[in-house]
């Protein structure tokens, strides 16, 4: 059962792969200036294995990680604060796949689902049995 | 007191019971909730018991069945009802210890419906906390402790309908409403050995249920067989004004009835060559022989792959953000630090972040994904695969780094809301079940449903159950 998706998310992975953004322009100079950890901060940590982020992913990392520590950081311990900043290194690689994605001028976003059941072309078939009262209607 | 052999019969078996008068919906109702307050607590199954109302209720399905007015199969029938569901008056804590006190006046629509049509509740299923919105690293991540395996109390039931999941295969309940929104549906029956129906997007309304992604939340039940599933999606479909996400009120009712099994459509088959990077050997037998089961009994079976994308990653970010926002006052109050879980506590800080334009992105890829998967459905009336490439896993897992694999059906799956089932198909040689996973076009529930139940008139793994004593 070959797989031909490189994604590297889970069903699991799903909540915590909470990506970042370029989420610099929420980040001002004004917000640095405030933020406690206006050290130099360490590098986002990448597993050995994974493909290593660009300097500009990284620095969108370190944006978005910033961010959350300036509005909150008082809030984490440290290693909760190495923990954000591994998932915010892990969400960039899924932003930088959806990202790379070919996509049309034109191609609309679904705001709100709707599933593609209306469509008129081609009817769902009903089964073969003469319908009584309580035949399905979906089918 | 009723056999044991009581506690796993179907709903329809139950109701030919209860509409021919032979079994009393007190009897059975007294008998699950005796099952249930003796074993509930030995898989954390629920939530809450509502011994009180739940009696009440059989109490008045006795009185009208005896009286000749029967409302159906599901008259009398004794349920659970995952904790996210507003029930009025009883506590409803979303598993989560900042609304361990939350209390409803109103009940969800789903239990309005279940109510309509005479079924007994028994209580709250006990969850993953917030459904996993926050994520979650271990099985633990629950106010009411991690949920244990029937099967193997050593191993877990799979989340986040992990309670309802232990529920059914437990005999705790005739069945359990389940919530998915990825996987929570689909993953808990496979691990449970039972039969769980995620509807499509809009088919049943989510008023009075949380909202954890409100593009891709679904509710649906888990039950002993794909018919019980069948006649239970029956009860609780339909349009309502209430959930602006529900389908128009001529696409979104579904009526069931054995009749229609007479005659059933030929299933064309597409077997997924792609669902899975690979299956875990144990694994891998029983969905070997499924496989023979389909191309004997099913008009086609042919291999198809599914279309390659982002998926995954859409569905991610739009869970991320549209959670970030349905929670939002908990992150920023900094009450999200008193959720069980060492990830929950943090992740929503992480997913606050997304940026408008990437979500919109997500979205227009979720676009693509439901104009391809619409076509492949013209080929194919269900594509079909395991439900996971691995059986129940063990408790203590850290599901973060030792539950790690891509699930692109999931993914397209959830964020096009197609329809999909779990029947069990099998055991490993450690005697954990096995799912088979069908999946449908979305509105075409029907095709899941009957793909489950043919399968299932040619097997019998839906019936076999845990030894409990």
């Amino acid at each position: 059962m070959d797989n031909k998706s490189d994604s590297a998310i889970s069903r699991r992975e799903f909540a915590r792969c909470a990506a970042f953004v370029s989420a610099a322009a929420s980040l001002t100079p004004s917000n640095l200036l405030n933020a406690e950890s206006l050290a130099a901060p360490p590098p986002a940590q990448q597993p050995a294995n994974a493909p290593k982020l660009s300097p500009e992913g990284q620095a969108e990392v370190e944006a978005r990680v910033q961010s959350i520590f300036a509005q909150y950081g008082n809030r984490f311990s440290e290693a909760q604060k190495s923990d954000i900043r591994r998932l915010a290194t892990e969400a960039q690689r899924a932003l930088e796949r959806l990202r790379a994605f070919p996509m049309d001028n034109g191609a609309g976003p679904g705001l709100y689902l709707k599933p593609l059941m209306e469509r008129e072309k081609k009817p769902l078939p009903t089964p073969a049995t003469p319908k009584p009262a309580s035949a399905p209607k979906n089918s | 007191m009723p056999g044991e052999e009581i506690f796993y019969l179907s709903v329809s078996e139950l109701a030919k019971r209860i509409e021919s008068k032979k079994l009393s919906p007190v009897n059975l109702t007294q008998a699950y909730l005796d099952r249930s307050q003796k074993l509930g607590r030995r898989f954390n199954a629920y939530a809450r018991l509502t011994p009180e109302s739940a009696l009440e209720q059989a109490k008045a399905a006795e009185k009208e069945i005896q009286r000749g007015h029967y409302r159906g199969p599901l008259h009398g029938i004794p349920y659970a009802a995952k904790d996210l569901l507003a029930v009025k008056g009883v506590p409803t804590t979303w598993g989560a210890k900042p609304f361990a006190d939350q209390v409803f006046d109103y009940n969800a629509t789903v239990i309005d419906h279940l109510n309509r049509v005479g079924a007994v509740m028994l209580g709250k299923a006990s969850m993953i906390e917030l459904a996993g919105g926050m994520g979650y690293r271990f099985a633990s991540a629950s106010l009411q402790g991690e949920a244990k395996n029937p099967w193997d109390t050593t191993c877990w039931t799979c989340g986040s309908s992990s309670g309802s999941g232990a529920i059914v295969a437990a005999g705790l309940a005739a069945f359990a409403i389940g919530t998915e929104t990825w996987g929570s549906i689909i993953c808990p029956s496979a691990y449970c050995g039972v039969s769980g129906l995620r509807p499509t997007y809009g088919r049943v309304s989510r008023y009075g249920a949380m909202a954890l992604a409100p593009s891709m939340d679904k509710i649906g039940p888990m039950a002993r067989s794909a018919e019980d599933c069948a006649r239970i999606f029956a009860a609780i479909a339909g349009h309502d004004p209430k959930d602006r996400g529900t389908v128009p009120i001529d696409k979104g009712a579904f009526t069931y009835s054995p009749s229609m099994e007479l005659h059933p459509r030929p299933l064309k088959i597409g077997w997924l060559t792609n669902a899975w990077k690979s299956l875990e050997p144990s694994v891998a037998k029983p969905i070997e022989a499924a496989t023979r089961i389909l191309k004997k009994y099913f008009s086609s079976v042919q291999d198809v792959a599914l279309p390659v994308g982002p998926w995954e990653d859409a569905g991610g970010i739009i869970v991320a953000v549209e959670c970030a926002a349905s929670f939002r006052s908990l992150i920023r109050s900094g009450r999200v630090s008193e959720l069980t879980d060492p990830l929950g506590q943090i992740a929503g800080y992480v997913n606050e972040q997304y940026s408008a334009t990437d979500y919109l992105q997500a979205l227009k890829v979720r676009e693509i994904a439901q104009k391809k998967m619409d076509a492949l459905f013209e080929t194919f009336d269900v594509i079909a695969t395991a439900a996971q490439p691995v059986p129940a896993t063990p408790l203590s897992l850290n599901l973060e780094t030792g539950l790690v694999f891509p699930d692109p059906l999931g993914g397209i799956g959830n964020i096009c809301g197609l329809p999909a089932m779990s029947v069990p198909c099998g055991f490993t040689d450690k005697n954990l079940p096995v799912g088979l996973q069908f999946v449908g076009r979305a509105g075409d529930d029907f095709a899941v449903i009957q793909a489950g139940r043919t399968f299932q008139s040619h097997t019998d793994w839906h019936k076999r159950h845990p030894k409990i004593h």
